[in-house]
């Protein structure tokens, strides 16, 4: 089942790159005039600002209300208490936030959508390009973004934003009456400018605007990062610009080897869109358990029996691409290009990379999504993937997986395009006694965007009570106890020592 | 996830197929005891509109004349706007009546069954569904 590897690696990188201009060009149907294409791509922050300022370098016109809540926050963060901005649990940024932080960015679209990829914990924000406005149904930390192109200008227009998130870094505010207004285009020195208008009534005397810019860098990487990894290996939840030492951003483990084509081919989009999936399957009966998998499936019962909760990688908010296989929730985007397959979870929320005619690295990374590459058999796009880490279990009863765990995809798109069934193949020699096929189906969506699934935004102390951890990864890193009395329950990050 | 992860006896099988798929969250039903109901009556100190699960703080009388807080789970929101809750359905300081599944810990912590308003309205959480019968949404096709 495991696709061969290449010994010369270069030469692949460079007929992957070949092939994917060629692809593109011989494509005219772009959507995109080459300033617009020219906002695609990663983008690395110029520089995080932890105070957003107005474009001409003011503080922000804030009510008088909202200037006591900020002047609070400030206090309190100069006294090293940054709990008002819930990244410092790893739960979601939200908008503009994540744009502040130092973190690369990537634009992908096609014409009925732009999306912001983050390499912050696998966020993601879905730009509807379709006309008319959204009226929001709830709140979300990325809001409900719908743009469209002013030339080679892209504007965005957003609302829905929830005010569980703060503005920037230093904690300015913002309500759920936030609109923001971005006009993002390339500068003539090649950078990317975003020109943000804030218009919050509830806590500014009037519509301000702000400025962020960023640029190219050939070595940043937009790859998978799990933040409560990173928080249980001592280092912050956000690495700030010119902190503390530790893998910074931009060194982020690379598993893109193929050059970045973004130009999206009329003949490639045969599953581009948003989907859902037409059954929520919790358990994989078919898999075939070695012993070293049944003594592990049995001690989990048994804990379970005894009353204890069981935590997984899903429920400790470090899902693997295999649950995106066996246990897929809500919304899903994919996006197509001639060297890419884009496919963004909702639940669990994970950006998954499919390389197209491409191959595996001869060095693989293991990671929570592995390396996945693609190919068209017809009208299925066959994914193979390789290189997990093995922290993963496939269903409800805790089936493990192993580094050793291989998976190969194929998706088939109804002739009315109305539906995709995708059968799975899984094979783990470690776990399984022989490979095993799974089936599931997604619905096409009349949504325009997804929701949102922020596992780490609230976990509850009553949720660790008597937990029984799969894996001792799965530990908690940060919960929100109680308080006692009249005080506000609050969250405590459990820092190693 | 939970709910599916912590199944470890016949009832929350029964849970499982009587929710919807959309009820099945993050969430263990092996936490709470839904033979079992019990009624609070309080204001609201806190609502956590949050993932992966919201909570309601409620601020409860106990028979000594001490306060007692309340964890009332209530879902979560993409649940609960599917059922018809709005996210200011709850404000801090209403006075409500709520119907629960209580933790099978014994503390002072369970997931809601109906919320009373003042009023009389009523909003209704996961557990009211549970144990329906055939009525109750089916699991696995969404509607």
């Amino acid at each position: 089942m495991r696709m061969p590897r290449m010994n010369h690696f270069r030469l692949l990188i460079c007929v992957a790159a070949l092939a994917a201009c060629a692809s593109a060009d011989a494509d005219d149907a772009s959507p995109f005039t080459e300033g617009q294409q020219a906002l695609l791509g990663i983008w690395v922050p110029d520089a995080a600002p932890r105070d957003l300022l107005t474009a001409s370098g003011d503080a922000p016109p804030l009510t008088a209300e909202a200037s006591r809540l900020y002047a609070e926050r400030r206090q309190r963060l100069a006294g090293g208490d940054a709990a008002f901005d819930p990244t410092t649990w790893c739960a979601g940024p939200g908008m503009p936030r994540i744009l502040t932080m130092q973190y690369p960015l990537e634009i992908r679209g096609d014409a009925d959508r732009i999306v912001f990829i983050h390499a912050w914990y696998r966020w993601f924000r879905t730009v509807d390009m379709g006309p008319g406005t959204v009226d929001p149904p709830l709140p979300l930390a990325m809001g409900f973004p719908v743009g469209h192109w002013d030339q080679d200008t892209l504007v965005i227009r957003t609302v829905g934003l929830s005010d569980t998130t703060v503005m920037d870094a230093s904690g300015l505010p913002h309500s759920e009456q936030l609109t923001l207004t971005e006009r993002l285009h390339v500068l003539p020195d090649g950078r990317l400018e975003d020109r943000i208008t804030i218009e919050d009534p509830e806590n500014y005397t009037q519509p301000w605007e702000t400025v962020l810019t960023f640029h190219r860098d050939t070595a940043a990487r937009v790859a998978d990062d799990v933040c409560p990894d990173r928080m249980a290996a001592g280092e912050p939840a956000e690495q700030l610009p010119g902190g503390r030492a530790g893998s910074s951003p931009a060194q982020l483990v690379a598993t893109r080897a193929a050059a970045v084509a973004t130009n999206p081919g009329a003949g490639t989009r045969r599953l581009a869109g948003i989907w859902e999936p037409k059954t929520f399957g919790i358990m994989v009966p078919e898999a075939p358990l070695s012993a070293a998998g049944q003594d592990i499936v049995t001690r989990n019962a048994a804990a379970m029996q005894a009353g204890r909760i069981m935590q997984t990688a899903w429920v400790s908010c470090r899902p693997g691409a295999v649950s995106t296989m066996t246990m897929p929730r809500e919304k899903i985007v994919i996006l197509e290009s001639a060297d890419e397959v884009t496919m963004l979870f909702e639940m669990p929320r994970m950006v998954r990379r499919i390389r197209m005619n491409a191959s595996h690295p001869e060095n693989l990374q293991p990671n929570y999504v592995g390396d996945s590459i693609g190919r068209w058999e017809g009208n299925t796009l066959v994914v193979d993937t390789l290189g997990f880490n093995g922290y993963a279990e496939l269903d409800a009863r805790g089936q493990p997986t192993s580094p050793q765990l291989h998976t190969v995809e194929r998706f088939t798109p109804s002739a009315d395009g109305s539906s995709i069934d995708i059968e799975t193949t899984i094979e783990d020699p470690e776990y399984y006694t022989q490979p095993f096929t799974i089936n599931r189906s997604w619905n096409k969506s009349e949504a325009r965007h997804p929701f949102e699934f922020d596992c780490m935004e609230n976990p509850r102390e009553e949720d660790f009570e008597n937990a029984y951890y799969v894996r001792e990864r799965y530990q908690p890193i940060c919960m929100r106890v109680a308080g006692e009395g009249m005080e506000l329950s609050k969250m405590v990050c459990l820092r190693p020592e | 996830m939970r709910s599916a992860v912590r199944i470890g006896s016949v009832l929350p099988w029964i849970v499982l197929v009587c929710l919807s798929r959309a009820a099945i969250a993050h969430h263990s039903t092996a936490e709470f005891d839904y033979t079992r109901q019990v009624t609070i009556k309080g204001t609201v100190k806190e609502v956590q509109w949050t993932n992966p699960h919201s909570y309601i703080q409620l601020i409860v009388n106990g028979e000594s004349g001490e306060m007692i807080q309340w964890s009332v789970e209530i879902g979560s929101p993409t649940l609960n706007i599917n059922m018809g809750w709005r996210k200011d359905s709850v404000k801090v300081g209403d006075v409500v009546t709520i119907n629960l599944s209580p933790a099978r810990s014994g503390r002072p912590y369970g997931t809601l069954r109906v919320l009373t308003f003042a009023d009389g309205r009523t909003l209704e959480g996961v557990a009211a569904r549970i144990g329906a019968g055939p009525g109750s949404p089916p699991s696995g096709d969404r509607p």
